[in-house]
C-alpha cells in the first residue's frame, strides 16, 4: 500500500463537547476504558497495510503529539513513510490557519506530493469505526472511480446528523445534503473518502475551503464518477456528548456491535504500564469495563472506568463514564455522568443526582447536556457535596463553587486555568 | 549515572517450580496478574538509574529472549548501553556452559573490558522485591569495601534453605554459610544481590576458575573464600519486602499477597514502575451476575462467573457459573461455565472443560512424581493442557503441558499426574 497516503482530519475543537474538549481534540478525547478516538482510525490503518499517515491538527494539537508521538503503538514509526502530524504553519509569505478540511490540506501540499502517492484516502480522526480500507481501495480500482464515499445505512431518524447521500443503481452519488431536515435517503457520508491524487490537487487549486461543500457537491453536479463505497459495520461519530456516551454505553450493552475483544484486529493504543485491576473484598463489578490500575472497593453498574480510576469503600459509579486517576472517596456516588481526569469526589458526596420532582426545569440551551453531568479534569467536589444533572463544572472546579453544597441542574461553572486553583 | 554495570544472573534451572518452569526459565515465570519474575529486577535496574545491563541465560531462553527483546518497556533500547542477552557459546572461555555462578560471570568478563564502572553490581533475575540499588552503592563505597552483599532477615526455620552471614555491628561479615544444616546464630540471609568492585572481581573469578576443586559458584565457593581470608566484605541489610518464589508453595503464597487490600509491594507507585512486555488488551470486561472480589484480574481478561482470592492474568475468561477460589489462572487459559477451580495454578491457553473441578476433596497424597513440592494441596494444570468435561482433580495433582482431552481415562485422584506428550521432569 504504498501507493495509499492517508489524511486524518483532526482538527475540530469539539465545541459541542464543552468541557471535556477544553484541553483535548476531538480525536484525542478517551474512549473506552483506555483508548483514544483515534486509535480507531490508525488502528484500521495498521491493519489495513496503510502506511504512510499525516494527521491535521489544530485545536490542542499537544494532545494528539504526546498520544501519537513517532506512532510506535500502530507499527508507525517506519523510516519510509510513517505518521506525521501536520499543524498550521507560518512561513514567510503566509500564516494561516486551517479554514476548513479542503483548506488543511491545501495547506500541506507540497509535503503530500513529496510523498509521492497515487491516492489519498482522507479519514477522520473524531469516529469509532472499525474498518478495512483494502475492499474500498479495490472498489475504487475497479470502477475507475474519479472519488470514492464511504457511506453507510443510518435510521431515518436520525438522518439530519449527517450529510446524506443518494446513490444510483450505478454506484454513483446523484445529490449530498448537509443535514437536511427531510429526506429520502437512507446513506449517510460516513466522511472516508478516496482520491486520485492528480485529481484532488487540481481541484484544490480553486482554494476550496470545505471538502464536502467545496469539492464534492461541485463535483457530484458537474456529473463526475464519484462513487459510493457501502460498509456496514458500527460507526458514529462521537463528537457531541449524546454520541460519545451513547458509544461508551454500548460497550457494555449485551450484544454490543463493537467488538473491542477481537484478536485479528485489535485497537493499538499507546499504553501505560499500570498493574491489574484489583478488587476488594466487597467489590461489585457488573456489565462494565474495567482498565488496569483501577481500585474497585464499592460498586460499578454499567460504566466504563479508565486506568487508576479508585473506587472507595461503599461508593457507587451508574451508567457513566470515569477517566484516568479519577477517585472516589468512601460512599460517593456518581449516576448518569462523564468525569474527566484526575477528578476526586469526596466522600458522601454525590454526582448526576437527578434534580428532585418537580423542582424547576433546568431552562433551554441544556439540550447538548443529554441529560448528564459533566466534570472537567481536576475538579474536587468537596465532602457531602451535590452536583444535579444536567450540569457541567469546568476544569479545575474548587469547593468555592460548592457555596451552598449543592450545585444545581443547569448549573454551569466555566473552567479554570490550573495556575489559578493552586492550593 | 555512567559507569554503572550490572549483570542478571537468569539462567537457572528452577526445578522446584515443577511446571511451571519446566519450559521456561524461572525468571519467565509470569507473576503478579500481568509480569514476569525478572520484571522485578530489571525495572530495579532503571528506576535506580542503570541503564546498562547484561542478562545471563542458558536453561530454556527462548521465553526470556522473547520478553527481554531489545528492552523497550524498561527504555533500555539505547543508543548507548542498554539490555544485552548473554547466553552461553562454546568456546567464549576455557569452556562452554555455565558451570555455576560465578563461573557465568567468569565467562562473560570480555563485557566490562571496555566498560568503565569502578564497581560491577551482580544480581538474580529470580526474586521479587522492589530495591533502589543507589543506597547499597553508597553503603559499599562509605565502608570501602571490596563487596557488599545485600541480606535480608528470614525465619529461623528458612536459614538452612540460603546463604546465611554472621556480621560485626558495623556489618562487616565474620561468616558465611551457604544454605547450614543448624549451627548458625545468624538469620540474615544472602538474597543474591552482591556490589563487587571491579579489580576485586576480577582478580578473585580468575583465581576460582583456576581451582579445580571449585564449583565456580558464588555462595558456594567464592564468598566463604573471601570471608575466611579477611576480605573487606560487607553485608546491606535491606529493610523491604524480599521473596524467593523459587518454591511452588512460596510462587502461590506470594502471589496471593497481592491480592490483599495491602499489598507488601505498590504495583501502582508512580516514582517506581514496574515496567513489563504489555501486549495490546481491551479493559477487563465484568457482566452482569458475574462476582469479582479481592482478585487481580488484567486487561483482557471476560469474568461472567464468580472470581475469588485469585489473580487472573490477561485474557482470561471465566465463563457463566464457573468459579476459580484461591487460584492463579495465566493467559488466555478459558474456565467453562459450570468449572471450578480451587487452589489451583493453571498455566496459559489452558481450557478447563464445562464443570470440570480441579482441586477436589481433602485427601492430601503429594504428588507422585514429585512429592517434595506438591504436597500443600495445589493443583498444577501446565501449558495448553485440555481438560475434559466434567473431569474431576484432586489435590496435589500434575497435569502436564499440552495434555490432550483423549490423555484422561477417569478422574485424577489426589497426587495423580497426567503428562503431556513430551513431559520432561
Amino acid at each position: 500500500m504504498r501507493d495509499i497516503l492517508a489524511l486524518i482530519l483532526s482538527g475540530g475543537s469539539g465545541e459541542q463537547l464543552g468541557v471535556l474538549c477544553a484541553e483535548r481534540a476531538v480525536s484525542a478525547l478517551p474512549f473506552g476504558g483506555k483508548y483514544r478516538v483515534i486509535d480507531f482510525v490508525l488502528s484500521n490503518c495498521c491493519h489495513s497495510g496503510v502506511q504512510q499517515v499525516g494527521v491535521l491538527a489544530q485545536h490542542a494539537p499537544a494532545s494528539l503529539n504526546d498520544h501519537i508521538g513517532a506512532g510506535r503503538a500502530w507499527d508507525l514509526d517506519r523510516r519510509a513513510g510513517g505518521v506525521v502530524i501536520l499543524q498550521p504553519y507560518q512561513t514567510r509569505s503566509h500564516a494561516g490557519w486551517y479554514r476548513g478540511t479542503a483548506d488543511a490540506i491545501a495547506q500541506n501540499w507540497d509535503w503530500i506530493e513529496e510523498q509521492r502517492p497515487a491516492r489519498v484516502l482522507v479519514l477522520s480522526g473524531d469516529h469509532v469505526v472499525r474498518m478495512d480500507y483494502r475492499p474500498l481501495i479495490a472498489a475504487h480500482l475497479e470502477r475507475g472511480a474519479a472519488v470514492t464515499v464511504a457511506v453507510t445505512r443510518v435510521p431515518a431518524e436520525e438522518a439530519h446528523r449527517f450529510g446524506m447521500v443518494r446513490v444510483g443503481s450505478d454506484g454513483r452519488i446523484q445529490s449530498l445534503d448537509e443535514k437536511p431536515a427531510r429526506t429520502d435517503a437512507a446513506l449517510a457520508n460516513m466522511g472516508i473518502y478516496l482520491f486520485e491524487t492528480g485529481r484532488l490537487a487540481d481541484l484544490l487549486r480553486a482554494r476550496p475551503v470545505d471538502l464536502v461543500l467545496d469539492v464534492l457537491r461541485p463535483q457530484v453536479a458537474a456529473d463526475q464518477r464519484v462513487m459510493a463505497y457501502e460498509f456496514d459495520g458500527y460507526w458514529e461519530d462521537v463528537g457531541t456528548v449524546a454520541s460519545y456516551y451513547r458509544a461508551s454505553l454500548d460497550l457494555v450493552s449485551p450484544g454490543s456491535r463493537l467488538q473491542l475483544h477481537d484478536a485479528r484486529w485489535p485497537i493499538l493504543t499507546r499504553d501505560e504500564e499500570r498493574p491489574p485491576v484489583w478488587c476488594g473484598p466487597d467489590a461489585r463489578i457488573e456489565d462494565s469495563l474495567v482498565a488496569n490500575g483501577c481500585r474497585i472497593e464499592g460498586r460499578v453498574r454499567r460504566s466504563i472506568l479508565f486506568a487508576g480510576v479508585h473506587v472507595g469503600p461503599g461508593a457507587e459509579v451508574n451508567e457513566s463514564v470515569i477517566m484516568a486517576d479519577t477517585q472516589l472517596a468512601e460512599h460517593a456516588r456518581v449516576d448518569h455522568a462523564i468525569l474527566d481526569k484526575y477528578v476526586r469526589i469526596g466522600a458522601g458526596a454525590r454526582v448526576g443526582e437527578s434534580a428532585p420532582h418537580g423542582s424547576p426545569e433546568p431552562g433551554a440551551g441544556h439540550e447538548w447536556l443529554a441529560g448528564l453531568s459533566l466534570v472537567g479534569k481536576d475538579t474536587w467536589v468537596p465532602d457531602g457535596g451535590r452536583v444535579l444533572r444536567p450540569s457541567v463544572i469546568g476544569v479545575g472546579g474548587r469547593y468555592e463553587d460548592f457555596a451552598e453544597g449543592v450545585l444545581g441542574a443547569g448549573t454551569v461553572v466555566p473552567n479554570r486555568r490550573w495556575f489559578e486553583v493552586l492550593p | 549515572m555512567t559507569g554503572r554495570y550490572a549483570f542478571i544472573l537468569a539462567g537457572g534451572v528452577g526445578s522446584r517450580l515443577c511446571l511451571l518452569s519446566e519450559r521456561r526459565a524461572k525468571p519467565a515465570v509470569p507473576f503478579g496478574g500481568k509480569y514476569r519474575i525478572i520484571d522485578f529486577t530489571l525495572s530495579n535496574c532503571v528506576n535506580s538509574g542503570i541503564f546498562d545491563v547484561g542478562v545471563l541465560t542458558q536453561y530454556r531462553p527462548t521465553s526470556l529472549n522473547q520478553h527481554i527483546g531489545i528492552g523497550r518497556p524498561w527504555d533500555l533500547d539505547r543508543t548507548r548501553g542498554g539490555v544485552q542477552l548473554l547466553q552461553p557459546a562454546p568456546g567464549l572461555a576455557t569452556s562452554d556452559w555455565y558451570q555455576g555462578t560465578a563461573d557465568a560471570i567468569y565467562q562473560n568478563l570480555l563485557h566490562l573490558k571496555r566498560r568503565r564502572a569502578q564497581e560491577v553490581l551482580i544480581l538474580s533475575g529470580d526474586h521479587v522485591y522492589q530495591m533502589d540499588y543507589n543506597v547499597l552503592y553508597a553503603f559499599h563505597r562509605r565502608n570501602r569495601a571490596r563487596l557488599t552483599v545485600a541480606v535480608t532477615e528470614v525465619p529461623e526455620r528458612e536459614v538452612d534453605q540460603f546463604g546465611i552471614l554472621e556480621t560485626e555491628p558495623n556489618g562487616r561479615v565474620v561468616a558465611f554459610k551457604e544454605k547450614p544444616k543448624g549451627g548458625v546464630s545468624s538469620r540474615l540471609a544472602s538474597m543474591g544481590v552482591y556490589l563487587f568492585d571491579r579489580d576485586a572481581l576480577i582478580r578473585w573469578l580468575v583465581e576460582d576458575a583456576a581451582m579445580s576443586h571449585s564449583a565456580h559458584d558464588f555462595g558456594k565457593d567464592l564468598l566463604p573464600r573471601l570471608v575466611a581470608r579477611n576480605e573487606a566484605v560487607y553485608a546491606y541489610r535491606f529493610p523491604g519486602y524480599w521473596q524467593d518464589v523459587g518454591t511452588l508453595d512460596s510462587y502461590y503464597r506470594a502471589n496471593l499477597e497481592f491480592v490483599q487490600p495491602k499489598p507488601p509491594l505498590d504495583l501502582s507507585d508512580p516514582e517506581w514502575v514496574l515496567h513489563t512486555q504489555t501486549a495490546d488488551r481491551p479493559p477487563v470486561r465484568v457482566v452482569a451476575g458475574a462476582n469479582v472480589t479481592r482478585s487481580l484480574v488484567a486487561n483482557g481478561c471476560s469474568v461472567h462467573g464468580e472470581v475469588v482470592n485469585s489473580v487472573l492474568f490477561p485474557g482470561v475468561v471465566v465463563e457463566k457459573g464457573a468459579v476459580v477460589r484461591d487460584s492463579i489462572v495465566m493467559h488466555d487459559t478459558v474456565v467453562a461455565s459450570g468449572a471450578v477451580l480451587d487452589r489451583a495454578i493453571i498455566d496459559k491457553e489452558v481450557r478447563v472443560g464445562r464443570g470440570a473441578k480441579v482441586g477436589t476433596g481433602d485427601e492430601l497424597t503429594p504428588n507422585r512424581a514429585c512429592p517434595e513440592h506438591l504436597s500443600s494441596g495445589l493443583v498444577v494444570v501446565g501449558k495448553q493442557a485440555r481438560l475434559p468435561e466434567g473431569l474431576t482433580v484432586g489435590r496435589n495433582a500434575r497435569i502436564g503441558a499440552a495434555v490432550a482431552a483423549e490423555d484422561f481415562t477417569a478422574a485424577v485422584p489426589a497426587g495423580g499426574v497426567v503428562d503431556g506428550p513430551e513431559s520432561m521432569h
